[in-house]
């Protein structure tokens, strides 16, 4: 276990320092970022002095190494926009959106394993096939298409919940929501394939021709295995809760990291496009590394060479 | 073992959603009736008058100096403020300068105004003046500094007097002391506590001071009883950040806000329809323009066609199918309100599609033409559809031009490289409130490159202008100017934009030509 711990974190090092080559790269060819500092009212000659300033003069390898040297020491530069260091104003948006993410897990575990366990079990029925639908339309809605609906039916015709902002808890509910619909129903429909396989199993039989009633076959025998690629699944889902988060977050006017990153590439402020890209690269691996070893956890027949 | 770690996994998950089920109910229950708790609560209630105000931006930065940002300022206003300012007619008022005068023509007399304290306490004097202007006048890292290099030096002559020396007479110096990057900053505090310590904790002499930023989402201000002016109308205001222009609507249909900015035309009515909300439209300073190319070569060097472009522009069309009326079609960039302004230009267009392909003949394209016209998308207001349609009126008269729609900071490499074909679009503001400004692309050295238009006479009229101290001579001089421009067409202008609010009907609210939110000048009905 300890091995394969320490196998997994030294993985983590080629992978950043790749990460740390593509965003590199990817910002140098995007495009200027002197053009959108610049004021219009700015002559050649600010433009030297700022393109110097910024160390824009020199050749692109100097300029990563240069890079990579200041991020090893978890300094990505200034923000141009913010005129402060970009690590600190991307972490200080990590709670905002930590807060939005676990609710929108928690709405799609809360929505998903009834729905998953009751679509197993009346396998093929009415309810089967509604939720079978349901979960396809859930995962087909585009977040910025379901938010504004959402605001528009919540906020403005029924005025029962904020339309935006963080603030108290019903400020969360809808984001959450909009961020949760599409992981609920990707997990439901993993949860309900998940329990028909094991509803199918030799113990499963067992059970039932021992004379149990159902719910303890249902709810002991079968969901409690079914239950363990589901978990692994969740910590997966980080990369897809991030990617959502930048929509979400903008359409609810969330103060999270989401927004940062949309508005950090709207302006190009490189450093913090860098040091948000960053963070989430390592946010994704980690929770990947979580993921594996909590799959091992619960099954027991993982080995872990 | 592990089997009781996979069992106390699912137990807790399952208590978990357990919990949470009960915890959602628990939300789901009718909440108040307007959103959000914090803001916009009618006057009276906890007796606190709170005003909230959302754009589609958070401001960028406390340091007034290093950026160049309307939005940013708008809420700046209201913190620092001016030796001189503008008033809503845009007429000059005393500020922190109660009176002035001009010693030379290169110098200014500022008397400053006594009793004025910073929000930390400190005494406003001369030695604020002096600090804050010559940063910004020397300091060329600083965005604002093409602004104010003008300015030599300031010299204070008594804690209460300054004067203001520039390198060459300067007679739009009141224009320029009463817009961004002039809001005085206080320099014992910042000398003693450094730049760091005062982006976060900004003071000002201002009606209102800080109360909490909380970046991208709100800014909150305090209103500052010991302000040396009329007492401060609310309690609190909040600006809101909302960038998602529906999102921002709802906020103000529901009553979470009281003023929302830059609405989309197509929202107008709905907000127009609601109960307790309006809209208000109010011109701006910025105007949407045409630059044509003279570059030989260029089928635009020709002055027929560049006359036949501008009248194959139904530019009222525009305003009014665009943009919901939302703007006033223009032959000058300098519009009323504006130092210099030529009237006769002002709300003109000259449309007529049959001269236009007649000048395309006599000019040898009985056939038409082609050319490329440059657009961004999503800049400004509905600026690809505005470019679309254009495109269209072109072709009525036998120019094709092909559009090529770029997004901002794409069109904007390529606008600062001056790599655009023979037209693009753009749109100028001009917050010197002053002819000169809209001129500084047309001379023959800054139009090199970019539009290639270089008249002598025109070149004279405007270096005559700019140090000007007759200010009679100075404002025909412009009006000259214009008339130049808007015959020769290197640039075509199309339209002043408007800007949109919405509005609730709980407050009375003006919008001012300079985008500015005094929040003193709204008040409760």
């Amino acid at each position: 276990m300890r091995q394969y711990l320490l196998k997994s974190i030294l993985q983590i090092v080629p992978v950043l320092f790749l990460i740390s080559i593509i965003v590199f790269v990817l910002v140098y060819v995007t495009g200027d970022p002197v053009s959108l500092m610049l004021s219009d009212t700015a002559t050649d000659e600010d433009r030297e002095i700022l393109i110097a300033a910024l160390g824009l003069d020199q050749p692109m390898h100097i300029q990563y190494f240069r890079f990579l040297g200041n991020m090893l020491q978890g300094d990505f530069g200034t923000s141009f926009r913010y005129d402060m260091p970009a690590l600190p104003i991307v972490l200080e948006r990590l709670p905002a959106t930590f807060e939005l993410a676990i609710a929108a897990m928690i709405v799609a575990t809360v929505i998903s394993i009834p729905l998953g366990i009751l679509s197993a079990t009346k396998r093929n029925s009415f309810l089967d096939i509604f939720v079978s639908g349901a979960s396809v339309l859930g995962k087909a809605m585009p977040h910025f298409w379901l938010g504004i609906m959402l605001i528009l039916l919540f906020a403005v015709e029924w005025k029962t919940l904020p339309v935006s902002g963080r603030g108290s808890w019903d400020h969360l509910i809808l984001p959450a929501f909009t961020l949760g619909t599409g992981i609920a129903a990707e997990m439901t429909r993993l949860i309900r394939s998940s329990m028909l396989e094991i509803l199918g199993q030799d113990y499963i039989r067992t059970a039932r021709s021992k004379g149990l009633i159902e719910t303890i076959v249902v709810y002991k025998h079968a969901l409690r295995n079914s239950l363990i690629p589901v978990v692994t699944i969740m910590a997966l889902q980080t990369s897809t809760l991030i990617g959502g988060t930048l929509i979400t977050e903008t359409i609810f006017s969330w103060p999270g990291m989401g927004q940062l990153i949309i508005q950090a590439v709207n302006t190009r402020d490189m450093a913090i496009v860098q040091a948000a890209v960053f963070v989430v690269a390592f946010l994704v691996i980690v929770s990947n590394i979580l993921a594996d070893i909590l799959y091992r956890v619960l099954d027991p027949r993982i080995k872990y060479n | 073992m592990k089997k009781r770690i996979a069992g106390f996994g699912l137990a807790a998950i399952l208590a978990l959603s357990a919990a949470l089920v009960g915890c959602s109910s628990q939300s789901g229950a009718p909440a108040q009736p307007s959103g959000n708790k914090e803001t916009a609560q009618p006057a009276g209630q906890n007796g606190e008058k709170v005003l909230t105000i959302a754009s589609g931006s958070d401001i960028v930065t406390f340091d007034i100096h290093d950026h160049n940002n309307t939005s940013t300022e708008a809420v700046h206003v209201n913190m620092f403020d001016y030796l001189v300012r503008k008033d809503a007619q845009q007429k000059v008022q005393p500020d922190l300068a109660t009176e002035w005068e001009t010693v030379n023509d290169t110098t200014w007399r500022f008397k400053l105004r006594q009793g004025v304290k910073f929000h930390n306490g400190d005494e406003f004097t001369a030695e604020d003046v002096k600090f804050t202007l010559e940063r910004v006048a020397t300091d060329n890292k600083l965005l604002e500094y093409g602004n104010y290099k003008q300015i030599k030096e300031v010299k204070v002559i008594d804690p209460h007097t300054v004067e203001i020396i520039t390198h060459a007479p300067e007679p739009v110096l009141l224009n320029r002391l009463s817009r961004l990057g002039s809001g005085i900053l206080p320099s014992k505090y910042i000398k003693e506590k450094g730049w760091d310590e005062f982006l976060k904790n900004p003071v000002g002499t201002g009606p209102y001071k800080l109360g909490k930023w909380v970046r991208d989402d709100r800014l909150t201000l305090v209103k500052n009883d010991e302000y040396f002016g009329e007492k401060p109308k609310w309690d609190k205001v909040v600006f809101r950040s909302i960038p998602e222009d529906a999102t921002r609507v709802a906020e103000l249909l529901t009553g979470g806000v009281d003023i929302a900015v830059n609405i989309p035309p197509s929202d107008l009515q709905r907000i127009k329809d609601n109960d307790g909300t309006d809209t208000k439209q109010g011109p701006t300073q910025r105007v949407m323009q045409l630059t044509l190319r003279l570059t030989p070569g260029t089928v635009t060097e020709n002055p027929k066609v560049r006359e036949a472009i501008d009248l194959a522009i139904d530019k009222q069309a525009i305003v009014d199918n665009i943009l919901a009326g939302g703007g006033v079609p223009t032959r000058t960039r300098v519009t009323p309100g504006n130092f210099g302004t030529n009237l006769d230009l002002y709300n003109k267009t000259l449309y007529d599609p049959e001269k236009a392909k007649q000048l395309l003949a006599e000019a040898g394209y009985p056939n038409g033409l082609e050319l490329t016209l440059n657009a961004t998308s999503g800049r400004y207001l509905k600026d690809k559809e505005t470019a679309e349609l254009i495109q269209a009126m072109l072709a009525e008269v036998g120019i094709n031009a092909k559009l090529e729609l770029l997004e901002w900071s794409k069109f904007n490499e390529k606008y600062k490289a001056k790599k655009f074909d023979e037209v693009f679009m753009i749109a100028y503001g001009n917050s010197m409130f002053d002819a000169s400004l809209a001129f500084d692309r047309l001379t023959t050295e800054r139009s090199k490159g970019e539009s290639d238009y270089s008249n002598p006479e025109l070149d004279k009229l405007l270096a005559d202008g700019e140090k000007n101290m007759n200010m009679e001579e100075r404002e025909k001089q412009y009006k000259q100017a214009q008339e130049i421009i808007a015959e020769e067409r290197p640039h075509i202008y199309l339209y002043q934009m408007n800007a949109n609010y919405g509005v609730s009907d709980r407050i009375n609210f003006e919008p001012r030509l300079d985008e500015m939110l005094f929040v003193d000048e709204i008040t409760l009905k």
